[in-house]
């Protein structure tokens, strides 16, 4: 089994700490960063709600450190190769398949959200195949280069998402009012634990470090980076929420689709060279779009290659006419956020209940040995 | 092989070749010459200009009821363009089209039969709702279509009209484009304090969502020409206007929410009878609410720095202090008036609270403001406000004693 592992992920194909950091951030953003400020106050009510994005992000953080601990038990394997030795050989390929199927799921679920954006933002009339068509073989041709090449396009991608997003949020300063934000605590804790379930799930990501760990040049500093990434993910989601918020106030964000879109497209500064900055938004978001889809695609081939031990090349290509119509299911928008909420739900059970049984029985195991 | 090869290389260079047609243009692009830019739009009770009376005589149009008039600002190309050529009248840069209709999309999309550069909104830079309009429509239903639009951007201002909208988007100045001039004033605030913070749509949105009552700048027009005076009262449940603060009330707002940026104090010296005149340099305010059982009440504290900017006081001689402290007080009396005035306005004839009482009393006490909110406007008619104003001159410009 071990030798069969090797055969399949090559020597070379080894991802540094940082880099592991990296995927981790940019697995985590995706549509959230548009809906979260939405999503959850709609559930919390009070201005408190990003105490409830730190929350979510401590659980998040918990989860991670968990399927590290556990993925480090079987050095250089992925989930798709331990679960087998942890609940026999039907069991843990049942879980990869539903890890699979997760995968396809998301990637099909991201890809969607991203077209309904540019559809009736910045696209319109160009129909939803000729959006996601492009997006699919482009993001093709980066898989097929395996993991290395995937990491490397993030990296480049991290830094411009970074500036490009903090500079566009921070210049609706002019219209960020901080009385929408207070009081702080108002209605006391309760309404911040309702919205926990919400923003938790914004947080989906760091369960690619169930296959990630296999790669890692220093597995042991697999927790570092998992930490690190979700807490980027955190400040992402917490200045977003802030001057969302800030701006569009509690009782305003619940009606808007997007909210932090509407948010940029709320200001307008005269003096610079743009006055606009929407489309920079819509460009940054959608590079964060891609890499979620791409890394989600290159995941669920990997886990179908290593469940029938075979070359990854033909799952890749495989998979794509499944993502496809996975994207084209929901018949609308509500239909879309319905599939995200499922994907959501799948990843609860998944990756933040599963894990820990299968850390303590493979701990038994490993110590019955 | 060889051969095989370099066909593969052939058919691949091709295929490149041709995957270079399709950066040549956007999928559905529109030629930007062929688009009509909106930078305007005024929203009135039906009226039918005389052109659709016209049209409506020839033929029966479309099943419609006339309840809203929708009057667009656009710089058309033609337009746009004639204003480049030398010679000839200075024309006016804009045209004005106003459909009637009951659905504020339809009325847009019966443009496209009207021109062959149909209407689009991504530039609208205000919005003026006139006041008949207002009064009988909620605001939420009137807005609903622009803030669910994706051309219409929810940085557009919206302003309240007394007397017709659309009339507020007419100039008589060669060049001047209306809609730019309204958008343009609201940036005065550091002028006067009769000037409200722009309300932008998404601002607005908010307002409507929270359920309280708030103020729109209101705007006046005469013959071409266009004036800012004082504010529309949309009330809170109704999401309807119900009434206006004039110039001084609106002062008096301003004094209240402590956010004006400059202006004036105009009060008379009591001993002469003279004018004196102070600037306001900063404003400050703080509301501070007291909860006592079911007693509310509010303490407003009130700061401002300014300058002594107009003296006719012969006698005054601000090198002394003790003048600077009769106009102090002089002035402060006068804020303090123009607040009280107000108050009593909002209190006593239209009941709501525009000055973001509620919003204190939601931060300072939110289990309170849960218990009351839903029904504050009535509420606040009956709480006490006590007022503290402390204005301090600074200096008194280039001028010193008179004599």
């Amino acid at each position: 089994m071990k030798g069969r592992g090797k055969m399949i992920i090559s020597p070379k194909d080894t991802i540094t700490t940082p880099q592991t950091a990296v995927i981790v951030i940019n697995f985590t953003l995706g549509t959230g960063i548009l809906t979260l400020p939405r999503t959850s106050v709609e559930k919390v009510h009070t201005p408190d709600v990003w105490l409830t994005v730190i929350l979510g992000g401590l659980i998040a953080m918990m989860a991670g450190i968990i399927m590290v601990k556990l993925s480090l038990q079987f050095p250089e394997k992925t989930v798709y190769q331990y679960s087998q030795e942890i609940i026999g050989k039907w069991g843990g390929s049942l879980l990869s398949l539903l890890i699979v199927g997760y995968f396809l799921t998301t990637s099909g679920f991201q890809i969607r959200s991203l077209t309904e954006v540019t559809k009736y933002l910045l696209l319109e009339g160009t129909p939803t195949w000729a959006i996601i068509m492009p997006f699919m073989w482009v993001g093709l041709y980066l898989i097929v280069g395996g993991i290395n090449p995937i990491t490397r396009l993030f990296e480049i991608v991290l830094p411009i998402t970074v500036v490009i997003f903090l500079m566009v949020t921070f210049m609706s300063f002019k219209i960020f009012e901080v009385d929408n934000l207070r009081p702080v605590l108002g209605e006391g804790i309760i309404p911040i634990l309702k919205g926990v379930k919400t923003t938790s799930l914004a947080y989906t990501g760091p369960e690619i470090m169930l296959l990630l760990v296999a790669f890692m040049k220093e597995p042991s500093k697999a927790v570092k980076a998992t930490l690190g990434g979700i807490f980027m993910a955190l400040i992402f989601y917490m200045i977003t929420v802030v001057m969302v918020l800030g701006a569009l106030s509690v009782d305003g964000v619940v009606t808007r689709t997007w909210p932090t879109l509407d948010l940029i497209r709320s200001f307008e500064l005269t003096g610079l060279i743009f006055e606009r900055f929407d489309s920079l938004l819509l460009v940054v978001w959608m590079m964060q779009m891609f890499t979620i889809f791409t890394m989600a695609h290159y995941a669920a081939a990997l886990g179908l290659a290593q469940l029938f031990k075979k070359s990854i090349h033909p799952f890749i290509y495989g998979v794509i006419p499944i993502i496809y119509l996975i994207s084209m299911t929901p018949k609308n928008i509500n239909d879309v956020f319905k599939l995200g909420n499922m994907v959501g739900t799948l990843a609860l059970f998944l990756f933040g209940l599963l894990p820990l049984p299968l850390l303590i029985v493979a701990k038994w195991r490993g110590g019955k040995q | 092989m060889n051969l095989s090869r370099n066909n593969i290389r052939l058919l691949s260079v091709s295929l490149l070749v041709l995957l270079l047609f399709p950066l040549t243009g956007c999928w559905s692009s529109h030629e930007i010459e062929e688009q009509s830019f909106g930078v305007g739009v005024a929203y009135d009770k039906d009226k039918e200009s005389m052109v659709e009376k016209e049209f409506d005589k020839q033929a029966e149009g479309y099943p419609k009821k006339n309840l809203i008039t929708s009057t667009y600002q656009l710089i058309t190309p033609q337009v746009a363009s004639s204003t480049t050529d030398q010679g000839g009248p200075p024309q006016k840069s804009y045209v004005n089209v106003s459909e009637t209709g009951d659905s504020a999309f339809q009325i847009v999309r019966e443009l496209s039969l009207r021109s062959d550069a149909p209407l689009t909104s991504p530039h609208m830079k205000v919005m003026v709702i006139g006041e008949a309009l207002a009064r009988s429509y909620s605001l939420e239903q009137i807005v609903d279509q622009n803030l669910r639009d994706n051309d219409f951007r929810p940085s557009c201002l919206v302003l309240i009209s007394k007397g017709r909208a659309s009339d507020t988007l007419e100039s008589k100045k060669a060049g001047e484009i209306p809609a730019f001039r309204l958008a343009g004033m609201i940036d005065n605030t550091y002028r006067t304090t009769r000037i409200l913070p722009p309300m932008s749509l998404i601002k607005l949105e908010s307002k409507i969502q929270s359920g309280s009552s708030f103020l729109l700048q209101n705007v006046l027009s005469a013959n071409g020409e266009i004036k800012f005076a004082g504010a529309g009262i949309i009330k809170g449940k109704t999401k309807k206007m119900i009434g206006f603060l004039n110039e001084e009330e609106l002062d008096g707002v301003t004094w209240i929410t402590g956010k004006g940026k400059g202006g004036l104090v105009k009060s008379f010296d009591k001993r002469t009878g003279q004018l004196i005149v102070y600037e306001i340099e900063s404003m400050k305010s703080r509301i501070e609410p007291h909860v006592k059982g079911n007693n509310i009440s509010f303490d407003v504290h009130i700061e401002s720095e300014g300058r002594l900017s107009e003296n006719w006081v012969i006698s005054g001689n601000p090198l002394k202090n003790q003048f600077l402290q009769r106009a102090q007080k002089n002035a402060e009396k006068e804020v303090k008036h123009l607040i009280r005035n107000v108050t009593k306005k909002m209190q006593k004839e239209y009941q709501v609270d525009v000055a973001g009482f509620g919003n204190q009393l939601r931060i300072k006490h939110p289990r309170v403001w849960m218990r009351v909110k839903d029904n504050w406007d009535q509420t606040f008619s009956e709480v006490s406000i006590n007022y503290d104003v402390k204005l301090t001159i600074k200096d008194y410009g280039t001028s010193g004693s008179k004599k």
